[in-house]
């Protein structure tokens, strides 16, 4: 039983990383309908820009305020000299130019700091708890309620606030968007600033699990993909609850299916997704209405 | 997305210039290069059966990479195995990778394009593993290292240039089958499943059959490529079937050009010797030269290298034969509308 | 001084122009009908105006040159357009839309005072306030569109073919609104139609566009008089 709870808390934990990289995959989906397969690199790029301050001499919290503010320049300076020049192509041109940026970011890290790990300071410090065999450290539950909170602001702010609105229609119909008023580039900039703030505090909250490493983000890539696909791509809280939920099912079936091994572990959720996916094709969250032909 | 056509005799004349010249091309080339050469056909079968897939049926299907890999150790395994003729091996792979391509194109059936992408990304992705895990069969991380197909005696070739030969042999008949399938009823019944899937069924294409069927030739394809690749370096290992390997290929259609079958061709070449280029030229910033290369592709050329060619020939062409347009504003009205202008 | 003034206005789509010289004006609180067959250029004179395409020419909103504005500045201007189609947002609730229609406004006041003087002149909009517009009927749709619209409070209210599709009691509904939010609130209407007659009868001024250009102007009365447009555009 213990086992069993210890096995649900790592699997939170990890999820929790998940959900945080889904959650801004999912933003930019929502705000530009693009899958940025480059958003894990971006936000290790920033991560190590906050390490690197952090390096020279600054404060923690003043270093991550800083990154912050340049992540969301950073956002709306890829998306206007690389994506927005290729938004009128095919699906195909935009997933190699997001891939590109995949493999220009990753070179970018590796070229300025090397591949050795680094060890990245912690926002919540290494205080644990320990009960009944059950062990959980302060920055499992401090990752935790901080992703769950950003989920809840992006949610909030994207259903129900007037800029939210403008950016969900920017994102849906340029022209109509335009007649009423929106200023549609400005939307898909923001929004691109935001998704890049939002994968930074990922990096950041991850990295000290993870150590900071030029590939941090890349296997996490694929679980944020499953996890944002499991929510319906169309919710930021459904984002985060399927990365938890991935992590969970990944961490307790790994286990239990002792034949799968260490190898195999993607399996779990792969397989879990796509028995969601047959069952619900929209995925778990998504508000898809049906449209009058 | 219109495909992209020269005139069919031009087409013609061009495609068996092109491959007399890379018939004899081992006769100029240094062995390496041919060798490399064969690796860039190899990734050719499999860019093409993605371009199929991808470009003419409208699926995003991110496991390439993966049925590169099964048809490869198909071929690895009956060789060491069983003893079977390396060149026997190369349908035998194709077929067995097709089952696998109809295996994956059922649960697809169901998916929408983006959820589809992401789970054959997590297929090629997991693909490593499972080739770790079932070592049995596989020798995990040593891999399996075999004798490649010697040339026959009557034929004065070098070993490599052999191996070259039958990539060559399988490229071109690839090619062949692919411009029948695109011709027929099945081209039509492909465009349609891409274009307007509701449409196509009201018509009555039968929407399973055809991308059941594109999935079984797309990844027969890819694993005819991976047959070939197997016998071109006489081993296989987990380490040459990363998912990398799956994103490769995808770069590889796209910079070709998707709908495009000489584009196959032009992506294979970019992406077996453009990184090792930029690696060449500064082994640090490589990776990051690569990076930008890629976007600077697609920001230019947006139809894959293919449409640029097409592009610059056409211009060729107009500037060859042009003759002045008259000036828009000179242009003469219209007659005079039945309706009269009341003041 | 006109509040829309157009003069020698070429637009078009990629190479061609479809729209060539055109000139006219639109004077405060009239309505003013645009009327001509399919493919006379109307739809693009309207998207012209809204700044969706590349013009040449001058175009004078209450005198000031709008030809170089972006188009979401036309719309804080006072210029307010209903496409061909409605262009209301499908997957968005009924309430969305009416407050994406005002995203040129500041006022939280305004923009409730609003919501709740076009939930009264459409009933049935306020009962299906939650519902995502992509469920409602065609004229629904179309009165969601007019309201969502004037929610910006615009001086011009530009609609194209807004009878399109609709059964004719609807529209004989929908013109009595736009007779009323112009006796009532001054806003200069422009209407596009292929709908002649009706158009005719709640218009003050009208133009006819033929391929691009504009061949014949006049007062509503004279059009209808006219026996000309009498044979080709009202069938008599």
């Amino acid at each position: 039983m213990q086992l069993l709870v210890q096995q649900i808390l790592d699997g939170l934990a990890a999820g929790a990383i998940y959900g945080a990289v889904a959650l801004a995959l999912v933003l930019i989906y929502r705000a530009t309908r693009i899958v940025n397969f480059g958003q894990g690199e971006m936000a290790t790029f920033c991560a190590y820009a906050a390490w690197q301050l952090v390096q020279w001499g600054w404060p923690l919290w003043l270093a991550l305020a800083a990154t912050a503010v340049f992540a969301f320049v950073l956002g709306i300076v890829v998306f206007r000299f690389v994506v927005r020049p290729v938004s009128g192509a095919a699906v195909e041109t935009i997933v190699v130019v997001t891939l590109g940026l995949f493999l220009l970011f990753q070179a970018l890290c590796l070229w300025l700091w090397g591949s050795d790990q680094q060890a990245f300071p912690s926002v919540f410090g290494s205080t644990a708890w320990s009960a009944n065999g059950v062990r959980l450290s302060a920055a499992t539950l401090g990752t935790l309620a901080a992703i769950v909170a950003v989920a809840l602001a992006l949610g909030v702010l994207l259903r129900f606030s007037r800029l939210g609105l403008a950016l969900r229609a920017a994102a849906s119909d340029r022209d109509k968007s335009l007649l009423v008023g929106i200023r549609v580039e400005t939307m898909l900039m923001f929004g691109w600033g935001l998704a890049a703030v939002v994968g930074f505090i990922a990096a950041a909250l991850v990295a000290p699990r993870l150590f900071l490493s030029p590939l941090m983000m890349a296997p996490v890539l694929v679980y944020a993909l499953a996890a944002a696909t499991l929510g319906g791509w169309d919710s930021a809280i459904g984002a985060v609850i399927g990365g938890l939920l991935i992590g969970v099912v990944e961490s307790v079936g790994a286990t239990l299916l002792t034949f799968i091994g260490a190898e195999l572990r993607l399996l779990i959720p792969m397989a879990v997704t796509l028995l969601v996916l047959l069952v619900r094709p929209a995925g778990l969250f998504d508000r898809k209405v049906v449209v009058r032909v | 997305m219109n495909p992209i056509t020269l005139s069919t005799r031009l087409s013609t004349r061009l495609s068996l210039l092109a491959l007399v010249l890379a018939a004899l091309l081992p006769l100029v080339l240094p062995k390496f290069l041919v060798l490399q050469l064969g690796v860039a056909l190899a990734f050719a079968i499999a860019i093409l059966g993605l371009n199929l897939l991808l470009g003419f049926a409208g699926q995003v299907c991110l496991a390439q990479g993966a049925f590169f890999a099964c048809g490869a150790y198909t071929s690895a395994i009956l060789v060491t195995r069983f003893g079977v003729d390396p060149l026997l091996t190369l349908p035998l792979a194709a077929a067995v990778t097709a089952c696998m391509g109809v295996a994956i194109g059922l649960p697809a059936l169901r998916l929408g394009g983006l959820q589809l992408a992401i789970l054959t990304f997590g297929i090629a992705v997991i693909t490593p593993q499972l080739i770790l895990k079932f070592d049995g069969l596989t020798h995990g991380v040593t891999g399996i290292s075999f004798e490649p197909p010697r040339p026959p005696g009557w034929l004065p070739v070098g070993a490599d240039t052999w191996l070259y030969l039958i990539g060559l042999a399988a490229m071109v008949i690839c090619v062949l089958v692919m411009q029948r399938l695109l011709a027929g009823d099945t081209g039509r019944a492909l465009r349609a499943l891409r274009d307007d899937p509701l449409i196509a069924r009201s018509l009555g294409v039968n929407l399973t059959r055809v991308r059941l069927s594109a999935f079984a030739v797309s990844s027969a394809f890819a694993g005819l490529g991976g047959g070939v690749y197997a016998l071109l370096n006489a081993y296989v290992s987990p380490q040459s079937f990363l998912a990398g390997r799956s994103i490769e290929i995808l770069i590889g259609a796209i910079v070709g050009g998707i709908t495009s079958i000489g584009g196959a061709f032009l992506g294979a070449l970019f992406v077996v010797f453009v990184p090792e280029w930029t690696a060449d030229l500064s082994p640090a910033l490589g990776g990051l030269i690569y990076g930008a290369c890629l976007i600077a592709m697609m920001l230019l050329a947006r139809d894959g290298l293919a449409g640029l060619c097409l592009q610059m020939l056409s211009a060729l062409k107009s500037r060859q034969s042009r003759i002045r347009s008259p000036n828009r504003t000179a242009a003469p009205r219209p007659a005079a509308p039945a309706l009269t202008k009341s003041e | 001084m006109s509040l829309l003034k157009i003069d020698g206005l070429d637009a078009g789509y990629g190479m061609s122009d479809v729209l060539r010289g055109v000139s006219f004006n639109v004077e405060h609180g009239e309505i003013v009908a645009l009327l001509g067959a399919n493919g006379a250029g109307k739809t693009t004179t309207l998207r012209a105006l809204s700044g969706l395409i590349r013009t040449r020419g001058r175009i004078a909103f209450d005198g000031v040159d709008i030809a170089g504005l972006a188009p979401a500045r036309r719309v804080a201007m006072g210029l307010a357009h209903v496409p061909q189609g409605r262009g209301t947002f499908t997957e968005f609730s009924v309430e969305e839309n009416l407050t994406l229609g005002a995203h040129t406004v500041r006022s939280r006041r305004q923009i409730a005072t609003d919501l709740a003087r076009w939930y009264e002149v459409f009933p049935r909009l306020r009962e299906r306030r939650r519902q995502s517009a992509g469920t409602l009927s065609g004229g629904e749709q179309q009165m969601l569109a007019i309201a969502r619209a004037l929610m910006s409070r615009p001086r011009l209210l530009m609609c194209d073919e807004p009878s399109l599709g609709l059964a004719p009691v609807i529209t004989q509904e929908m013109f009595a609104i736009f007779h009323r939010i112009n006796e009532e609130q001054q806003t200069t209407l422009l209407i596009v139609e292929q709908n002649a007659d009706l158009t005719l009868r709640l218009a003050h001024r009208a133009y006819v566009m033929e391929v691009g250009e504009i061949t014949v102007q006049g007062t509503a009365g004279e059009l209808l008089a006219s026996p000309d447009i009498q044979r080709s555009y009202l069938g008599a």
